[in-house]
């Protein structure tokens, strides 16, 4: 199926306006004023706004929508109603699939978390640009989603082939089909959309090529000290990789109870932080900042995969993005194969 | 009896693993001078399996993860021995009896007394880490005929660190319990007539067949450390030394990542492991 973009901005700024569908927020990506024009963020749709669905993924991932910084978590009664997220990229989604995994899909549940995640609509749309830090194919993604979006919208030309992945995104398709015009694609169409897709991987791929790695990450761990010395020099130790980190969930507890009642919020914590894993009496397995920068990589690489069988990196380059100290993200996690390598082969 | 885990089903918390049961201070026990008993009474029966621990809220404070030093035969009431270290522990040591403190829990894994029966059981621990191990001494005096016999070997830093003070003497009563101490140093003034040295310059005296018998270590990373490595050179194997881990276990469910070790979480695999368990994992002693 396919929908004009101008009737896909009727549609979503009717369904703003009158909580279409049951809808009571509508998040896209949309610039801002205060950062560079190619950058979008996740803002509240209005009935007046433009998103910007066809850029590259938003500079927030779309974590902070659903794992907020600072949320309580308990005695929280608030109905949350329904939201439908647009413009979410194929890094995210498999983020999300991470996220469900430690927070949803197992024996204990965060409760705020599936609340979210169970009330919001996730329409991926395929990236029509590339950020420069951008890395999706070298860990083994792709620029557009194929599965775990309720819906996807694929642009070409002046509109969008639909793609229905769940009975979520087909109630929305209805939805608009009740509103708008809706049309049957065309195999045409379909291959303009694989054209699109393709030049987009071509330019990831010409972009990445300084960065081609192996396969395969378990070795990492085998990295000697003095290479993650060396990577982790220019860092400061902010944070901000892990903050803005589509699968980080790390948190700390903050005990807001009073008045006889207990409450309590969870906000996001950073393992590059000093005080992260420091226990009573003063203790830290990684006091240095070079332990605690190798602590990242490992966590994406080798304890995420023993723990949740997928690596913890998407490849959206936003950590390197983020970064203060310039660290290129690509760039360290090469040198450490490297190094790992050149010392099994001693 | 069985173990009262299995009688009450699921724990309260995989419904909301948030959920605090608050409970009163009807006790407070100063142990020494930095370390003290809470002894609390949950809203409702608190069951554990000795060796998990709990989440204590100071509430408007904040939280720490404590393990019981109870006996796990008793759920009405519970104790936490509690050292000020800290931030919210010296709130802890600030509480009053009457007071509303906050408990989640309990998590992780347990000691496996059922595998002890029959067996010489060795305890070796320093420090506020008695505490998990006073619950599990507790746990098995309940039934202290099961076992063999029972050694607990308890260090101190000096005479006036030593806790538990007062339930020594009953402890020693039981003709198949043996309860030796050691302080680090005697301070001139102070009366100490047991042994001078680390905790483990117990385990010289040990006269246990270490081939099937299982030992279990808790205290200070140091002594962690240099226990677990003296127990095996003692001939305890790997399978049968529990190691009671301490870090930063902030959710209590495996889900905030800070107790981390490599691809195990202290908090869900742990706290109680085997040494074969962790020993290939990075950072495991500090």
């Amino acid at each position: 199926m396919v929908i004009k973009s101008t009737d896909l901005l009727t549609f979503l700024q009717k369904t703003a306006r009158d909580q279409l569908g049951g809808f009571t927020e509508i998040f896209a990506p949309a610039t801002s004023p205060w950062s560079e024009p190619r950058n979008t963020f996740f803002t509240p749709l209005h009935d007046s706004q433009t998103p910007l669905l066809d850029s590259y993924r938003t500079v927030d991932p779309v974590k902070i929508l659903i794992y907020h910084i600072r949320e309580q978590i308990q005695n929280n009664r608030n109905g949350v109603g329904k939201h439908l997220i647009l413009g979410v990229k194929a890094c995210d989604l498999k983020a999300l699939l991470l996220l469900d995994d430690a927070l949803k899909n197992r024996d204990v549940i965060d409760p705020s978390y599936a609340k979210w995640r169970d009330t919001s609509t996730i329409v991926s749309t395929d990236c029509g640009s590339i950020a420069a830090t951008c890395h999706c194919t070298l860990v083994g993604g792709k620029p557009y989603a194929e599965s775990d979006f309720d819906l996807n919208l694929a642009a070409f030309d002046d509109s969008y082939w639909i793609t229905i992945g769940t009975e979520r995104g087909k109630e929305l398709v209805d939805l608009m089909s009740s509103i708008t015009t809706v049309l049957p694609g065309q195999a045409e169409q379909w291959q303009r959309v694989v054209q699109r897709r393709e030049r987009i991987i071509q330019e990831l791929a010409q972009q990445n090529q300084p960065f081609q790695r192996r396969d395969g990450y378990l070795d990492m761990r085998h990295c000697g000290p003095q290479p993650w010395k060396e990577e982790a020099t220019p860092c400061i130790g902010c944070g901000a990789c892990t903050n803005i980190c589509p699968t980080c969930y790390c948190l700390i507890l903050n005990d807001e109870s009073k008045e006889g009642t207990f409450i309590k919020e969870r906000s996001y914590d950073s393992c590059q932080w000093n005080g992260y894993a420091r226990v009573a009496g003063g203790s830290s397995p990684r006091p240095k900042m070079n332990q605690r920068f190798r602590n990242r990589y490992l966590c994406k690489f080798d304890y995420m995969y023993h723990n949740f069988n997928r690596i913890g990196c998407t490849g959206c380059g936003r950590c390197t993005e983020a970064c203060a100290g310039e660290i290129d993200f690509r760039r360290v996690v090469k040198a450490v194969q490297d190094s790992a390598l050149a010392g099994k082969n001693h | 009896m069985a173990a009262p885990f299995e009688n009450n089903g699921n724990p309260v918390w995989l419904q909301n693993p948030y959920a605090v049961i608050p409970a009163v201070i009807y006790d407070v026990v100063e142990e020494s001078p930095l370390i003290r008993t809470l002894r609390l009474k949950p809203e409702r029966p608190m069951v554990f399996r000795t060796g998990q621990f709990i989440e204590l809220t100071i509430p408007g404070i904040g939280e720490g993860p404590f393990t019981p030093s109870s006996s796990h035969f008793v759920s009405q009431e519970l104790d936490v021995t509690i050292m000020k270290t800290g931030f919210v522990t010296e709130y802890v040591h600030r509480a009053r009896v009457g007071e509303i403190v906050g408990l989640r829990g309990p998590f992780g894994s347990h000691y496996p007394i059922e595998k002890f029966v029959g067996k010489d059981v060795v305890i070796l621990g320093g420090g506020c880490g008695l505490a998990p191990l006073r619950s599990l001494f507790l746990t098995l005096l309940h039934e202290a005929e099961k076992y063999r016999s029972i050694t607990f070997l308890a260090g101190a830093k000096s005479p006036k660190d030593c806790i538990y003070k007062d339930e020594v003497s009953g402890w020693r009563k039981y003709p198949n319990v043996q309860f030796k101490r050691a302080v680090d140093v005697v301070p001139e003034g102070e009366k100490w007539d047991e042994d001078v040295g680390v905790a483990t310059i117990l385990l010289k005296k040990l006269k246990i067949d270490p081939a099937d018998n299982p030992a279990i270590v808790c205290g200070p990373p140091i002594m962690m450390k240099y226990g677990t490595f003296d127990l095996l050179k003692y001939g305890f194997k790997e399978e049968n030394l529990f190691l009671s881990m301490e870090k930063k276990m902030y959710c209590g469910f495996g889900q905030c990542r800070h107790c981390v070790i490599g691809k195990y979480y202290a908090c869900k695999d742990g706290p109680v492991f085997t040494y074969a368990q962790i020993k290939d994992e990075e950072d495991i002693w500090e």
